[in-house]
Formats: C-alpha cells, structure tokens, sequence
C-alpha cells in the first residue's frame, strides 16, 4: 500500500480519527530553476550533466553568485534541498583555477564527514583532476597526518578537532592557513549554547591565525530552518553575513497528522501512553510496508519501540533486521550499516533519538512518527524533514505524550504550524568560554598591545588578568603564554567537563569481552548504575559493575519482563549575586549558582503494561555545574497564608507552569533551562523559585528572563486561569497525583499575589 | 562585580610563585640573546661514514667528516604546540683544540629572535646535525619558532643522527628506557650526579622570568652541556660498537644490533651479530638466523641451523615445524617431514597445567599439518 491509500484509508477509520485533533496537507512544491551563474569553471558542468544536473535550482545558483562576488553567505532551507551544492561549486572552482587554494569543511560530527566527502570524491573522481579531499579527526591514521598537512586542497573536520589538533599546531598548517580561501560550516543550526559559544570562539582564534598567515578566508554557512539564522551565522563569524533562503527544490505532498492519544481516566485527566500508541502507528506503517522513521526522545524509549517493533517482524530464526535502532552509543560501524540499509532500502523501519536528525545521509523516507515533541519548533521540523520526497506523498504523524508541552502543542496545532521556529541562542562572551579560548589563543599567537580578540569585549582586562596570574608575561608590547599547560586540551566544546566518555562493555562470554558501546559521564548515573536495564538494539543487559574511575560498564545479557528509569535528584547553592530588585514586596534575584545532581534510586518498570514493580538504590558520586540562574522570593506574609504541605504543592504547580511557558517565552529547548523550587532556599532562607541555565556557564536565558520583569509568571498565570481541568492536569499546573488536590488553586493565588 | 574580581572568582586559585620586586632597571633593548663557550675533551674514536649508514637508514653526505656534524639539543618551555618556546639551545662541534658547546640564552621573549638566528649562523656551516629524539622534537619544535617570528629558512633540513632511533633499536630490550640518563650510566659509565629532572626545566624558566634571577637557570645549562658532550661520546660509541660487536658485553644488546641491521638490510652484519648472541638469547639469534639463511635461498645453511637448535634443544617445536617444511618442500621427503612433526607433537603433548590458547592453536596446527602430510603420503603410496 502506498502513502495515498493509507492517507484515504485512515480518513475513513473513525476509530483512528477520533483521536486526530488536526490533519494538515500541505500542497507539493514545483521546483524553481535558475541559469548556472557566470564564473564557475568551465569542467565543473560536464559533470555535472553527467549526473542529471543540467540547472541549478534558484538558491543554488544564488548562494554560487554570492559567494563569487566575495561575500560571506548563510544558506537557509530544508533537508534534501541539495545544500551541499552550494558549497562545492564554488570551492571546486576556486581550486580548479588555483591548485594552492585551500578550503576548510567543518561538520558537526565525525559521520556527517564522512558522508560528504564521499560526494566529493565522486565528483572529484569524474571530472579526473587532481583535488585531494581528506578528513582529518580522530580516526585519521598517524602516518597519513602528514600528508593531509601538506597537501589536503580540502581538509574536512569538526570543530573539536579544529580546537585541540589544528589550531595549537598551526605551524604544521602553514599551506592550509596562508592559502585558506573557504571555510564552509554546515548544519550550523546545531550550534546552539555552550557548544555554539565554543565554535564561535574557535572560529575567533581561526580568524585570528589567517590573519597571521595573511589570508582572508569567506565563509559558507548552512542551516537548517531556524528564526534567526543570520544573526547566528553573524554572532558565530562575527562579520555580516548575506542570507540565501530562496529554496526552489521541489517537495512533494505531505501530511501532517495531530494524533492525540484517547483519555482513559477523565477525572485524573490520564490519557493513554505514548510508547504504546506510537507502537500501534508504527506497526501499521510497518505492515504496509513503508519505510518509516520513528523519532523517540530518549535513547530507553527507542529501545523500548525497536524491541516492540522486531518482535512484529522476526523470521523463524529470530531475526528482525528489517527493524532497527540507532543513537548515540551505537558504535560507527554499526550506525554506517544502518544508514547504508535505510538508503539502500533492505531496512523498513528504523527508531531512532535525534541522532538522525541531522544531515546524515538516509535518503528520504516515505513515513515519520514523532514519538512525543521533541522539544523546540526546529528539530520537530528537522525530524519531519526526514519523510519526505522531491515526488511521491509523505507522511508525518506526531503523537503527543501526556507532558504539558505535548498537550500544549496538541492542543494548539496552529501555533506550531504557524509560529516560526526558535531562535538559536548563544553566548560567545560567556566569561567561562571566552576565558578559555582566549588561553588557547594567546597559547596560538601572543597578542600585542592593542589586538583585539574577534569582537568579544575586554580583551586588555583579560590579558593584565592572565598577566597577573603569570599565565601570559607582558613584554615589549606583546603577550607571550609564559605556562607550561596545553590549554586546549582542558576544555571540551560539547559540554563543560573535558571528561571522557565510559566504554560499555559486555561480559556474557567471558573469553570474549567486548565494547559494545559508549556514553558520556553525564548520562552514566542515569542509565548504566548498577542494575540497570541497559538496552542495546532491543536486546536487554544488565549492568553487573560500573568503574567510575576507570570509566567502564560491565554488562551482562539478560531477558527480564521489565525496563528500568532513574531519579534525578538536584541540589542547588549561591555562589554570587549580579542584579536584585524588589517590587510589591516580590524579590528578584540574579546571579551564578552551583547545581548539583545526584541519582539515587530507579524504578522497575514492566513492558506492555508499563506497571511499576519496585524499585532499587543508586550509589553513585554526585556531578556539578556552575551556571546562571533568577529567582523570585514569595513574600513573608504571602507564605505564612499557608501550611507547609499546600504551599509546597502550590509552589510545585508554578515551577510546572514556568517549565510550561519558558522554552516558549525564553525561545530555547526545553531542555536548555530548569526550573526548581525551594521552601527554604539556602540562597535567599525563605520560600523561593528558582530558574537556571542548564549548561555549564549558561547561555543568558537566565538574563532574558530576568529582563523580562514578570512576563513569564503573567503567562503561566494566562496559562493556569484558562485551563478547563478542574483540580490540575498535566497540561497546567500538573495532575492531581502530583500536586494534590489544592495545588492548582494555591499555585493560581500565588502567581495572582506574585504578579500583582 | 567587575570583570577582573568575576574572572578571579570563576578561576580556582593556583600555587603562585612569590615575586620579590626588584627596583626598576632600565628597560632592555633586547638587542642579542645571552651566550656562553665551553671546550671539553672529546672522544676520539674515528666517525666514518658507512658505519653511520649501518646504525640508520639515512643517507649521509659523500664527503662526510666529523667535524662538519653540528649537535643540537634544547630546553624548552613545554611540549607541544605553537605556545612552546626553545628558550635554550646548545650546540656543540669537533674542533681543533676539542668539542666545543656554544649555549644561548633567551633571557625574555624579544630576545627569541636573536637565538633563532644565531642558530641559522651557526648550523649554515654543518653538514649534518646529531640529535637526541631531535626527529620528533627539537627540530619540529625549532621549526614552529621560525614560522612565528616569520623566519624562512631549510638550515635545518640536513642529514640527521637521531641518537634515540639508534638506541632504541640496540639496548632497548635490555635497559627498557632509553632515555640519555640510562644510557650514559650504561654504556659510557658515567653517572649523572644532582642532575636537574627534564620536567622541571620550564618551571625553573619561568621562575628566572618571574625573579630575574638567572642562576635559576645554572642548573638547566649545566645539564645541557652535559647531554651535548653526551651526544658525541654516545655516537662515538655507537659507532665503535656497530664496527666490533663482539664488544658488546650482553647478549641482548648484540642480538638487538642484529635486528637493527638486518631491518635496514644488512644481512651479512646482521647475520655477525646473531652468531655472537649466545647466552639466553642464544636460541633467538639462532632462529634469526636461519630465518635470514632462508629469505635469502641458502636453504641448506637455513636446515643446519635448525637441525644444531634440535640437538641443542633449543627452540621449542619451531625448528622441528620449520625443518618440517624443509623437508616437504625442498627435499620432498614427506617421511623425513612426518617424522618432524611428530616430534613436535610428542613435544607439545608434555601436559602443562595451563593451557594458553595460543599453545592450543599451535597443537591443532601440528595435528592438521601431519594429517595432511600423512594423506599426501598414503596419497603417494596408493599411485
């Protein structure tokens, strides 16, 4: 069956219509073509008839002129556009006319790397010239290192390697650095807080080296569709950038589908589970062979849906390769397999977090489910993106899990498909990340008296700073690094601690131990304590060890009825106040906060009924991060209205309903900001709800929201005062369960006092 | 909180060095950097050039004379990277009237250029530069400094001893760490005394930075004289080793210099050299040395070997295998090869209390090769 019939099909199934709040079509696209621009080197055409391309679609030939005429462009459009074009044309051309030129590609991560310099060589290959394309991360061999150095017209790499293995040793790069023409960056939607701040300090020192070597590289930036895609190409280059966006691939009809899972507890406002209608949608797009792509959001929940999936579909034998999962932990093989298999079409169906969200090449799909929203504007689109052909019908189906933003979105389809997604917020001056990088750059080049350090502000206070400290000696005008340190190695641009990843190693034969995956020291507390239900492609393991120290999980394989989910405890402490005020008797406060987060217990959760059977204890070491946070303090005759119990649920209730209303208000990934309460806060010793920048350092969400006086309680206000609910629901202040039977009352008078 | 108290506070705290501040000197010009000149007695053993071309696989220049070899060796503020500085550099030469050593001295960073070119002055009139472990550090390290004070010049690109290559290669396997301290004491005699520990060199600059007070760095150049004068007492020896190995007093070290020679395709040196092992690595030199006997076609010399190491009962079921194949393949006496292998066998059957898997791959290997030895003999038979 075909994605036509189906969609006829289920229009005609009231069972399944029932719980579709909105289906939306949109119409398919025609595709716009340009004339190929002037100036592209004569062979670059051949081939590219050869291959089918005989025009350019307009943003093609746009960004190709742009680029021609000298200016630094970013190129916005969706997935499958033909993006990569836009780069290619104009640095092939540029090295056709001028063997010496040198262009620098910088992908996210190590596989999207290794995708497109497989396009370039074929390219490369067929119009048999001599331009050496090379990838230089970790994986590249020693001995080949060399030879990249000197000769590589195009050296593809990520940021981190560009941070700690290029950049400090750029006298190695002299060919790269003096001849440098291009720098192309892609997917630089996904350079968003701490880690976008670090590209753009990176991108600072890189800059800062051109320089040097006498080079005055242009930028070639892509995006996926975001709300502020220039000035984050802007605040990631610090130069004006031009934008393309005027996409004229074609696109097929697509179908949106709203799927809100049926209520099964109207009192309780319980509805039924998300895995398991997931389950039901995906099965059926898998029986009538689709090719679909499932889009969970936590790695559990993806094993969860791959092993209810293979079970549908395994041989007598037991095999069930047609369905498959894929995340992070997968080792690159295994993940380069997949996508092979998806691509090539031997797999039907594949579960995945938003490790597949970006430009990986999977080909396009026929179907997507979203497994629950997966947080911002932007990446539900990115995940979409994924179904969805230059012809032929596609489907997406997003089914919304009980969460109060899922509800929100469900409950709200127009603004989903009408608001334009988030903005991309970073922080380049983030004094943690700034400080860092500038170590690494006077470690690079010393900085003479009057340089300046890309746009970012202070650079003579950081130097005295660092001059004082006897980390660089100021002499005859310059800065010289006067340490003994390696400072690019003590940082991690991905995340705050430059710690490494554990190693999850399976133990169930013991004369063959072997690594079957990896994950970060984060994530470790949470999935892989001891006794946890580790889930590999749908196979269960338990965890028999876990060696904090020597960073490695022993893993045995197991078939238990049950999955297992952990607690997160916080803690939170003052480290330094910035800003305060008080009005009305409410105080405000802003400053830098110590979090610290502790697991200690999971639950045992049964598969299909998903009922709790009981839970165990973690005993783990307790992580830190410094960060930003605001505050509201309630004011002493405001608490002493209430007892202890239903002033905590009220409180409970509020920080629910900011949890609601700030990634919309503050524009970010729910993710991206926390928001806790305490009743006797050690910061300020009285009732207090606290909201912080959840990465280390912070990203100034906490200053936006700061700035933003009482917006975001006026709105959870707007938010709890419309709710039909009675008592409290998950789309509010929370479910009775959770809050009690007054919280939603007492969490509507506090926000009414608060912003009065 | 301004800029400054906020960087302090997000920074933790580091052990600071105390600065006693000392009255204002006149500004420096930094017009030249510091330099010393010592002469030591050399050692006089003779350098020639193919002895040189044996310990390495480099090629030396036709008019090689050992005077015209510069050694180099530096101190340096780290190791790695654009940031790491050489604010020392000693060099040494053969002349005349003795091994002269010429050190100099950045004294702070302006000065960097002034030592950069007196090196470029110095090394313009060498042929060849002896270093230890300069391959991978010094000269890659000097390198960097000449791109960043925009310096172009190749007076480093010359023929290049590496000392450390050379000594990994021969005593390696005897002394496990063949750093210059170890090899000093082990093969010239000489033990260091209140030598300054490598990795407290940069911390001693950066005091002398911090203080002005430049007997900080005595201790620093007197090391570095010393590894110098090394430089040319070790290459000397070497030399002197590689041209009389039944000098070498330990069995490992001659068997070691074999397999250096025979790697750069020395045989009939190396070929010297594993006769002269005996002791525990006698057995080794023996295989080594039929396995050379092999490569090269002498297969009658190869077979002797291997049937001396049976009688010595050396070797384990290697050369009964090897003579194994001997026997089937060159001499096609498949009797005399079943023979071997059931040797072997019977060797291998002596019950050990742990097996390791690689002992039993090595029993299923004897198994199927008499197994097949055996059909190819019924085989034979049945004709």
């Amino acid at each position: 069956m075909n994605v036509d019939q189906l969609t006829q099909q289920l229009q005609c199934d009231p069972l399944f219509m029932r719980n579709v709040v909105r289906w939306e079509t949109m119409p398919p696209r025609e595709a716009h073509y340009a004339d190929f621009p002037e100036g592209l080197d004569a062979r670059l055409r051949p081939v590219l008839a050869k291959r089918g391309v005989h025009q350019l679609y307009t943003h093609q030939a746009h960004a190709v002129r742009e680029v021609l005429a000298g200016r630094d462009i970013v190129v916005v459009t969706p997935t499958a556009s033909g993006k990569t074009m836009c780069y290619n044309l104009p640095v092939l051309s540029a090295i056709l006319a001028n063997e010496d030129a040198r262009a620098l590609y910088l992908f996210p991560t190590k596989a999207l790397s290794a995708d497109q310099v497989s396009e370039l060589y074929e390219l490369i290959e067929e119009m048999g010239v001599d331009i050496k394309t090379y990838t230089y991360d970790g994986d590249t061999p020693g001995a080949a290192r060399k030879a990249v150095r000197q000769a590589g017209h195009i050296v593809v790499t990520n940021p981190d390697m560009l941070h700690s293995g290029i950049l400090p040793h750029h006298t190695k790069w002299v060919k790269l650095f003096e001849n440098l023409k291009y720098i192309v960056i892609d997917e630089i939607h996904t350079y968003r807080g701490v880690f976008g701040s670090n590209l753009a300090n990176v991108l600072r020192r890189l800059l800062r080296l051109c320089d040097f070597y006498g080079s005055r590289p242009q930028f070639i930036l892509c995006s996926a569709t975001i709300a502020n895609p220039q000035e984050l190409a802007e605040t990631l280059t610090g130069r004006p950038i031009h934008m393309v966006d005027d996409n004229g691939a074609p696109m097929g009809a697509r179908h949106f589908v709203f799927y809100n899972p049926p209520v099964v507890n109207r009192q309780l406002g319980i509805r039924r589970g998300v895995l398991p209608e997931t389950r039901n949608i995906s099965s059926m797009l898998l029986k009538n062979g689709i090719q679909t792509i499932t889009f969970a959001r936590s790695r559990l929940a993806v094993e969860v849906l791959t092993k209810y999936l293979k079970d549908l579909v395994r041989d007598p034998l037991g095999n069930a390769g047609r369905v498959r999962g894929y995340r992070g932990g997968y080792l690159p093989t295994e993940r380069r397999e997949i996508e092979k298999g998806l691509r090539a079409g031997y797999v039907d169906a594949v579960v995945s977090t938003n490790a597949l969200e970006l430009g990986i090449d999977i080909g396009a799909l026929d179907a997507c489910v979203l497994c629950g929203y997966p947080g911002t504007i932007a990446s539900a689109w990115q995940q979409a993106g994924r179904a969805g052909r230059r012809k032929g019908t596609s489907i997406v189906f997003y089914v919304a899990s009980s969460a109060a933003i899922d509800q929100y979105i469900v409950a709200h389809p127009d603004y989903f498909l009408r608001q334009s997604p988030e903005n991309a917020l970073l922080n380049p001056d983030n004094l943690y990340i700034l400080l860092s990088h500038f170590k690494c750059a006077a470690f690079e080049l010393p900085f003479e008296d009057g340089d300046r350090f890309g746009n970012a502000p202070g650079t003579e206070e950081l130097l005295d700073y660092l001059d004082d400290a006897g980390i660089v000696r100021h002499v005859d005008g310059r800065y010289h690094w006067s340490a003994e340190d390696f400072p690019a190695s003590q940082i991690s641009l991905r995340s705050a601690a430059a710690e490494e990843n554990f190693m999850i190693i399976d133990i169930t034969n013991p004369r063959n131990h072997r690594v079957i995956g990896e994950m970060d020291r984060f994530t470790v507390p949470m999935l892989l304590h001891e006794n946890a239900i580790y889930m590999h492609e749908a196979q269960q393991y338990q965890v028999e060890k876990l060696d904090f120290d020597a960073c490695k999980a022993f893993i045995r394989q197991v078939d238990v009825g049950y999955y297992t989910d952990s607690d997160l405890n916080i803690s939170l402490s003052l480290l330094d106040i910035e800003r305060e005020d008080e009005s009305n008797g409410v105080h405000r406060g802003l400053g830098e906060v110590r979090v610290t987060s502790l697991v200690t217990m999971f639950k045992k959760i049964k598969f299909d009924t998903h009922e709790n059977l009981g839970f165990g204890h973690v005993r783990l070491p307790e992580t830190d991060m410094h960060t930003e946070a605001m505050w509201w303090t309630l004011p002493d005759e405001l608490a002493a209205k209430y007892d202890s119990d239903t002033l905590k649920n009220g409180m409970l209730g509020v920080t629910n309903l900011l949890r609601i209303v700030a990634p919309l208000s503050l524009m970010c990934a729910p993710q991206d900001v926390a928001v806790l309460y305490q009743v006797k806060s050690p910061i300020t010793d009285k009732p207090t709800i606290i909201l912080y920048d959840n990465c280390p350092g912070g990203v100034g969400l906490s200053h936006k929201a700061y700035g933003m006086q009482s917006l975001l309680l006026e709105q959870a206000l707007q938010i709890v005062t419309d709710c039909p609910c009675g008592a409290g629901c998950p789309s509010c202040a929370g479910p009775v369960g959770e809050i009690g039977m007054n919280g939603k009352k007492t969490a509507w008078e506090l926000l009414t006092a608060l912003t009065r | 909180m301004n800029l400054r108290d906020k960087l302090k506070a997000i920074e933790r705290p580091k052990v600071k060095i105390t600065v006693t501040e000392t009255a204002p000197a006149e500004k420096p010009a930094f017009t030249d950097c510091w330099r010393t000149e010592t002469t030591h007695q050399p050692s006089c053993y003779p350098l020639r050039r193919e002895t040189v071309m044996l310990m390495q696989g480099e090629d030396m220049p036709e008019c090689f004379q050992e005077e015209k070899i510069l050694y180099l060796d530096t101190e340096t503020t780290g190791l790695a990277g654009a940031g790491t500085v050489a604010f020392e550099v000693g060099l040494g030469w053969l002349a005349a009237d003795g091994f002269h050593v010429r050190q100099l001295v950045m004294r702070d960073y302006p000065e960097e250029k002034f030592l950069l070119e007196e090196i470029i002055r110095v090394a313009e009139g060498f042929d060849v530069i002896c270093t230890f472990n300069g391959k991978t550090f010094d000269l890659p390290l000097l390198r960097n400094r000449f791109i960043m004070n925009r310096i172009r010049t190749d007076v480093l690109d010359k023929p290049h001893i590496d000392l450390l290559h050379i000594a990994r290669r021969v005593w390696k396997l005897r002394l496990r760490k063949c750093n210059m301290t170890n090899l000093e004491e082990a093969l010239l005699g000489i033990p260091r005394v209140d030598d300054l520990p490598g990795a407290m060199v940069p911390e001693r600059f950066f005091s002398y930075l911090k203080t002005g007070d430049f007997h900080l760095l005595d201790d620093v150049l007197e090391h570095n004289e010393q590894d110098i004068v090394s430089l040319q007492n070790l290459l000397c020896h070497m030399c002197c080793m590689y041209e009389n190995p039944e000098q070498l007093r330990f069995d490992e070290d001659v068997y070691s210099m074999g397999v250096a020679l025979d790697r750069f395709r020395h045989t009939e040196e190396a070929r010297r050299c594993y006769r002269l092992a005996g002791g525990a690595m006698h057995a080794q030199g023996q295989q080594r040395l039929a396995a050379s006997y092999r490569k090269s076609g002498e297969r009658q010399e190869a077979a002797a070997v291997w049937q001396e190491m049976i009688r010595l009962r050396e070797g384990g079921v290697t050369p009964y295998i090897e003579l194994a194949k001997h026997y089937e393949h060159q001499e096609k006496d498949i009797p005399a090869a079943l023979d071997m292998v059931r040797r072997a066998i019977s060797m291998m059957s002596e019950p050990t209390l742990f097996d390791e898997a690689s002992v039993q791959d090595t029993r299923n290997a004897l198994q199927y090769r008499y197994d097949r030895l055996k059909r190819k003999l019924e085989g034979r038979r049945n004709e």
